[in-house]
């Protein structure tokens, strides 16, 4: 009997993108539910798998979505980014198009601040870079962190916590 | 006889094992690597390095009014020794802290009525740091304002991890102007040993000979790479001249050997 194999088919997955220490890939979370017989419910379960990003489209935190490879690139790395759907702290409300912040608009909130009349030394989204700007130098979320367990001047664990 | 012999036998095993290290073993592996540990010193909960403030270049000058008569006119043409009266310098301690939390939560208000918003909040949670942090230098057994510093320190963190979430560039803005570090919890808290302290040192040290060796061959590979376009451009040229000689259509271009000759001169 002749054996055919069929095409492969390529799954997209929507993950949380987390630190990792891999150069050229993103370490992506995805939640599943694993259905527990006992108790006759769903609960959280996440995977963990790393996706092939050369241009870094994706930053530690964004909502990304990955395509699997028809081969794996490496031993780990079975998926590629497609597409960044909502960088964290930076959400477009997808019925509206507007950007929003937890519960409000953008808009809104500016809007209010004017009938208050703005100070100066208010936040202003239009003078900011994109994000990254203290990425190293004040904000030290972007890697993992951990425990500090050496001292040296010489190498400063700038990431560790004590 | 016999059992004097058998008496000696450990006491000569034992100097053989002094004799030779390669011989002895001890109760575990030691690495012959020479890695010196420093276990780091534990800073106090509510230290700077805790809270990861860099200090704000606010300063409340000691004659100025208490906040309650900024605005005051009857203070303006009052005598000299009334209005000194009225100045921080003859009133009490949280006065200057009201002050000083005025002047810091302006560098971030939205609009002069703004006191809700998180980052007045984180604006104000700071003030209240930086002070208690001045003030337990003076008075280090103060317990219940430690403990107070100490929840305030932690608070604010979760605030600014909530505001990262909710709105980047605002988070990066306001540890721009509070001058704050910001340093997510890791996965796991475990107390430091010696024993997976020098594993990781030594993975490092492991970590940094491969690079190094790899370093070293990819300069020996790119010195090599003069060499070969240098080669390569004369070879295609002679192969070009060879073709047209024979009066065969060329099979190399003299764009490609441009091209060849471009990067010979670039690595040169």
């Amino acid at each position: 009997m002749a054996t055919r194999k069929g095409k492969q088919a390529l799954t997209l997955l929507l993950g949380q993108c987390v630190p990792s220490m891999k150069e050229n890939a993103a370490k992506i979370r995805v939640k599943k539910l694993d259905f527990d017989a006992h108790l006759n419910m769903y609960f959280n379960k996440h995977e963990y798998l790393y996706a092939h990003d050369p241009e870094k489209l994706c930053k530690t935190g964004d909502t990304v979505l990955v395509q699997s490879l028809p081969s794996r690139l490496t031993r780990i790395i079975t998926h590629k980014v497609v597409n960044v759907i909502y960088p964290l702290g930076d959400i477009t409300d997808p019925i509206t198009g507007k950007k929003s912040v937890v519960s409000k608009y953008r808009d809104d909130i500016k809007r209010v601040h004017e009938i208050y009349g703005k100070s100066e030394n208010a936040f202003d989204y239009d003078k900011r870079p994109p994000r990254g700007s203290q990425e190293g130098k004040l904000d030290f979320s972007h890697k993992e962190g951990y425990v500090k367990y050496h001292e040296d001047p010489d190498d400063p664990q700038t990431h560790a916590v004590h | 006889m016999f059992a004097n012999n058998v008496r000696c036998v450990p006491v000569i095993v034992g100097n053989i094992l002094k004799i030779s290290n390669t011989l002895a073993r001890n109760y575990a592996f030691k690495s012959n690597l020479k890695i010196k540990w420093v276990r780091p010193e534990k800073p106090s909960c509510i230290s700077t390095e805790i809270s990861g403030d860099l200090g704000l270049d606010v300063k409340v000058d000691p004659n100025e009014y208490c906040k309650k008569y900024w605005n005051s006119k009857e203070l303006e043409d009052a005598d000299d020794i009334v209005k000194k009266m009225f100045t921080l310098d003859f009133n009490k301690r949280k006065t200057t802290v009201v002050v000083q939390r005025e002047k810091i939560t302006s560098l971030v208000k939205n609009h002069f009525m703004d006191t809700t918003s998180m980052e007045t909040i984180i604006a104000k949670m700071t003030n209240q740091i930086l002070q208690l942090q001045e003030y337990m230098k003076d008075h280090p057994r103060n317990l219940p304002t430690k403990t107070h510093l100490k929840e305030l320190i932690e608070k604010r963190k979760k605030f600014l991890g909530y505001l990262r979430q909710w709105d980047y560039k605002r988070f990066e803005w306001l540890l721009e102007k509070l001058n704050i570090i910001y340093k997510p919890h890791p996965h796991q808290y475990l107390p430091v040993t010696r024993k997976d302290s020098l594993r990781k040192l030594t993975t490092k040290h492991c970590d940094k000979l491969v690079q190094e060796k790899l370093d070293a061959y990819r300069k020996e590979l790119e010195e090599e790479q003069k060499i070969f376009f240098k080669e390569k451009a004369e070879k295609l040229a002679f192969i070009r001249a060879e073709e047209i000689a024979c009066g065969v259509t060329p099979t190399v271009t003299e764009e490609q050997i441009e091209d060849v000759r471009k990067k010979a001169a670039e690595l040169q």
